[in-house]
């Protein structure tokens, strides 16, 4: 077996928000080393800052301190807009509450990502992915006229559009019932074997944390017991 | 690829309303720029041109020295019409008959503008029309009684024998202010040679005469005027026109109350460009966390706009030039030969308000809107309304950029921009309080109306802009409505209805009461009889005056009046009258004269200067005691010079009165003309008419214009309103849930908008009230009295606006059913 190449790498990473009084930190010391086509799951109460670490992650906010590196590029030196070139060429994201933009189709959602990173075959490849999470016959519903799993499945489909090298998810499979979030978990777990995407997801499903590689334990801002788990399989 | 998303999401947003405010306003502000700019330099060209009739071309040129051909070929280079005309006095003989007459001497192609009316007979009432033709004389009507001629007699007139014509029914420029001048000829220019008349030193005024397009004139006038000698000056036209003040204030309004539609329409553009980039901001936040670069964000929205630009600036300008074809038509209704001009000026003005609407209120929340970090995903979007500083400022930079592009005026667009600035701030200042006041009311009341007073207070106290651009617009809509009554009413009280509109003049002292028992007898109303004593100015102090300007430009001599003046005495100033300096001639004043102001510049004459005046042969002296400033717009007889009654009591006089006379009685005319045939009738119907065309067309412009701002008014409504839907919709959504009843909803919703609308309808009453008065007071100087109307139409009007436009926008929401209003807000 080669050598793991690392594919995200986090060091001491905080994050504090200023207030009207003060100031709060969300994030302590937070470092973490995640390998290519790796499975690895944030779990934690609620509050306890796993969507701020994903934000973090992903590039889409800064570390008020630490440093995260994606793919070897250091993501808390870029800016905005080369984080965002970064984002559309290698990063999918699920977000917990789905997001899809209320004005295009489920089909334009899907496509979206894929337009802006200027893919040609977009159309094609939405149509497939609708197919794969079974919403082939909703193509050209508008996400109102959705229910909730089936928007988080149009989310799951827009993060895959790309075909990027690692896929953040948070919480992909709450608010949905047992089967239609098992659907989705299996959905995950197959576009990562196929695709040899590197998966990161927020849950606070123990059974979906299980089916992960590693876990991560989340509390009031830092890492608890970390990675026991992980530590334990690879003994 | 960017471009394909931004089409795909502006077709859509379309259904969603913001960008149709934002088209609207846009179009508003330019169609009202195009259609009003466009329509007062209709109406103000109609004036012109009809004006032209009065002298019977565009523009003339006077000399006291013979044609210059020179002077002709410049013009026609220039493509312009022209036509020469000479006018002298002279006496007419007819066998034992003798008459002294005013000879107007003219070329064949005149009048350039308005009609030449002859008629082959010798009252105006012939039907046989004539044409002026080498050989023959016109005569005004009143001279085949004086020379006791027919048509067809033969007329002396200097060296030559002349045939009679007809009869002078109409000359466009003939002169109306001479009252008492000699009876009017009218013979062909080939003629004269053969008179002899024309004799160095005899006293002769020749016109040339032009007519052509604005833009050869303008080049003829400035490349030809520094070639014109000190006999050569051009004819002012502005003094003819009784209403030349009155519609330059009119235009300066005109623009100024459209320029606040405008400024109305921009606010509402820049409510719901901040709505719409407010709303979109997740949006954003999300195609960014999907990849997108604020460049590419940019294109996506900066493409929104630039199409909702170019469809309202093609539909505004389309709009704009419609309006103004309608109102041109409508110029034509009343002036069948009016000549309509295409001109660019409303084009590029309406363009040039769009770009600065746009880019100074609009854009500037689309380009804030471009810099959502990304991280704004995270965030459920404050459900808040604001404006940055950088977009008041620009705000405010575009409102007073406008105005000084319409009024032209530095000075006047910055104080205009101060005035409504402080509007501004008073509002807010009062809102803030009212929010206050508003808090102990809330307690002990109904439910329903407790939900309204505390949306209300919740909502005044987040934005009191809303409020502002309320009693704004209803404050607008308020003061342009009376001021346009005022203006018009002003119009009016020029040319009251059963002003005299039929001078007489030339009466003479017997004729008086054979006037005054033909006007019993009849039921006409005679006025004052001024008396009137022709003379001429001979000498100011000992200095002798030129009659004429002579070939010896270097005399040092002045120049004099050059014509005979119509001298009057009265003992009291007249009406429209006003002393600049000295004071007017007490009881037993002694020779004493009042001058005219714009005489008195025009021959260096002060106070104190001794006046000679050659009166029949005999020299009077008299001492300047004051100096006049005339209303020459007013209808009435005016003077340059009034003595003091003690000078000229002796001499003999013939005076001057005037009555009024219904159209449906000139028949009455024909009989004074044979009672008193040497009295001149001098009909001024044609200007009364003339002011009143004009007075209708300017109230058309200007409910035009006030419609155009309770458009606008509206459309700040709606824009606000919309700016708050979403946050509406989850409440009713809650509320719903809770178990609110429609009925319960409904109501609370109309009193909330009724409150409202009554606040801003009190605040813009009181506003209006504060500025009608001063602007009664400063402009029109008339005495301090309230507009009773205005306190219960403000009020209403703001209660019923609001309400209504309130409802209309929301009455969907209440009917939308419950869990549907939930599923819409919960999934955005
Ligand atoms: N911009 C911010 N300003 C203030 N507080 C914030 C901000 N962002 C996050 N927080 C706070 O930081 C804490 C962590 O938030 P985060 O969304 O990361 O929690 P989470 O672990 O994802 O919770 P959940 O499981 O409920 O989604 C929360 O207490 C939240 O209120
Ligand atoms: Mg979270």
């Amino acid at each position: 077996m080669n050598t793991p190449e690392v594919h995200i790498n986090a060091v001491k990473l905080a994050k504090t928000v200023k207030l009207t009084e003060g100031s709060l930190t969300i994030l302590h010391d937070i470092s973490l080393t995640i390998n290519r086509g790796e499975t690895v799951a944030i779990v934690g109460a609620s509050g306890s800052g796993k969507s701020t670490l994903l934000s973090l992650l992903a590039g889409l906010d800064l570390p008020s301190h630490g440093e995260v590196y994606l793919a070897g590029r250091p993501l808390h030196t870029l800016s905005e807009d080369e984080r965002a070139a970064v984002r559309a060429a290698d990063v999918g994201f699920v977000f917990q509450s789905f997001l899809l933009l209320p004005s295009l189709t489920a089909l334009e959602n899907i496509t979206l990502p894929a337009e802006l990173a200027g893919i040609k075959d977009a159309r094609s490849r939405g149509l497939a992915l609708l197919e794969q999470v079974g919403l082939s016959a909703r193509a050209d519903f508008f996400p109102a006229q959705l229910s909730g799993g089936e928007q988080q499945r149009v989310a799951i489909a827009r993060a895959f559009i790309t075909r990027p090298a690692v896929l953040f998810a948070d919480e992909p499979s709450a608010n949905l019932d047992a089967a239609t979030g098992q659907k989705i978990e299996d959905l995950l777990f197959t576009l990562n074997a196929e695709q040899g995407t590197t998966l990161v997801l927020v849950t606070h499903n123990n059974d979906l944390a299980q089916r992960c590689q590693r876990q991560y334990r989340m509390q009031a801002g830092r890492f608890i017991d970390s990675d026991l788990k992980g530590l334990a399989n690879v003994g | 690829m960017w471009a394909s998303i931004a089409w795909r999401l502006f077709w859509r947003e379309l259904s969603r309303g913001e960008l149709w405010v934002i088209a609207f306003a846009l179009f508003l502000a330019v169609g009202s720029v195009v259609s009003l700019s466009g329509i007062t330099e209709g109406v103000k060209s109609a004036l012109m041109q009809r004006s032209a009739q009065f002298i019977a071309a565009d523009k003339v040129l006077r000399s006291s020295q013979p044609f210059e051909q020179r002077i002709v070929d410049k013009a026609e280079q220039l493509q312009l019409k022209t036509a020469q005309q000479m006018q002298f006095d002279s006496m007419l003989f007819a066998g034992d008959n003798l008459r002294l007459a005013t000879i107007k001497v003219v070329s064949s192609s005149y009048p350039l503008r308005g009609e030449l009316v002859l008629k082959r007979g010798n009252v105006i009432t012939a039907t046989e029309a004539a044409t002026l033709t080498p050989g023959q004389l016109f005569l005004e009507a009143r001279l085949f009684d004086l020379l006791g001629v027919a048509v067809g007699d033969e007329i002396e007139l200097g060296m030559s024998r002349l045939q009679v014509g007809g009869v002078i029914v109409n000359e466009p420029d003939a002169p109306l202010s001479v009252f008492g001048g000699a009876p009017r000829v009218i013979m062909h220019l080939d003629d004269v040679a053969a008179t002899e008349i024309v004799q160095p030193g005899s006293r002769i005024g020749y016109r040339y005469l032009f007519a052509g397009s604005t833009e050869n004139l303008q080049q003829f006038e400035s490349e030809l005027t520094p070639q014109l000698s000190v006999h050569q000056r051009w004819q002012k036209m502005d003094r003819e026109s009784a209403i030349g003040s009155a519609l330059q204030r009119a235009e300066r309004f005109l623009l100024l109350a459209g320029l606040l539609g405008i400024v109305l329409a921009a606010c509402a553009a820049a409510v719901a460009a901040s709505r719409y980039s407010q709303r979109h901001t997740q949006a954003v936040a999300v195609i960014k966390a999907l990849g997108a670069t604020t460049a590419q964000i940019r294109l996506i929205y900066g493409s929104h706009l630039l199409l909702v630009v170019l469809f309202s600036l093609l539909c505004g300008l389309i709009a704009g030039q419609v309006a103004i074809g309608a109102v041109q038509w409508g110029i034509q209704l009343y002036l069948p030969d009016y000549r309509a001009e295409f001109s660019m000026r409303p084009l590029w003005l309406g363009s040039l308000t769009c770009m600065i609407c746009a880019l100074l209120f609009a854009a500037r929340p689309m380009w804030r809107l471009a810099a959502t970090p990304a991280i704004e995903v995270l965030k459920r979007p404050a459900a808040k309304f604001t404006l940055d500083t950088l977009q008041w400022l620009t705000g405010a930079a575009a409102i007073w950029a406008l105005m000084w592009l319409f009024s032209g005026e530095l000075v006047l667009s910055i104080g205009l921009f101060l005035l409504c600035a402080g509007f501004a701030a008073i509002l807010m200042a009062s809102a803030a309080v009212l929010v206050r006041l508003a808090k102990p009311m809330a307690a002990g009341q109904s439910s329903a109306r407790k939900l309204a007073l505390a949306n209300l207070k919740r909502r005044l106290w987040a934005n009191s802009f809303q409020l502002i651009t309320f009693s704004l617009a209803i404050f607008l809509a308020l003061l342009l409505y009376f001021l346009r009554a005022e203006l018009i009413g002003q119009w009016q009280r020029q040319i009251p209805v059963g002003a005299p509109n039929q001078f007489l003049v030339n009466i003479t002292e017997s004729q008086r009461s054979v006037l005054d028992s033909f006007a019993a007898e009849h039921q006409l109303e005679l006025g004052q009889y001024y008396p009137v004593v022709r003379g001429r100015l001979t000498a100011i102090n000992d200095e002798q005056l030129q009659q004429e300007a002579t070939k010896d430009d270097r005399s040092q001599q002045r120049v004099g009046v050059g014509r005979e003046l119509n001298l009057t005495w009265l003992s009291q100033l007249p009406d429209n009258n006003q002393l600049l300096s000295g004071s007017w001639f007490s009881r037993d004043a002694k020779a004493q004269v009042s001058v005219e102001a714009e005489i008195a510049e025009r021959l260096e004459v002060k106070l104190g200067d001794s006046l000679v005046f050659s009166i029949g042969g005999q020299m009077v002296t008299a001492k300047v005691s004051s100096i006049r400033k005339v209303d020459w717009n007013s209808l009435q007889p005016n003077f340059y010079m009034i003595l003091s009654p003690d000078l000229l009591a002796d001499f003999p006089a013939t005076y001057i009165n005037a009555f009024y006379l219904s159209a449906e009685r000139t028949a009455l005319l024909n009989q004074l003309a044979r009672l008193l045939p040497t009295v001149t009738v001098i009909s001024v119907d044609n200007i009364i008419a003339q002011v009143n065309d004009i007075i209708a067309q300017v109230t058309i412009a200007l409910s035009f214009i006030l419609l155009i701002i309770c458009i606008a008014a509206a459309l700040v409504l709606v824009a606000q309103v919309q700016a708050t839907l979403e946050q509406r919709e989850q409440e009713l959504a809650i509320l719903r849930t809770l178990g609110a009843r429609y009925a319960f909803l409904r109501n609370a919703l109309l009193l909330e908008f009724a409150l409202l609308g009554a606040m801003a309808g009190g605040f813009a009453t009181l506003l209006a009230e504060v500025m009608l008065l001063t602007v009664q007071q400063r402009v029109f100087e008339l005495p301090f009295s309230p507009h009773y109307n205005l306190w219960w139409m403000g009020p209403v009007l703001g209660i019923v606006m609001v309400t209504l436009l309130g409802w209309w926008q929301l009455k969907r929401l209440l009917r939308i059913p419950g869990a549907q209003l939930m599923r819409k807000v919960l999934q955005g």
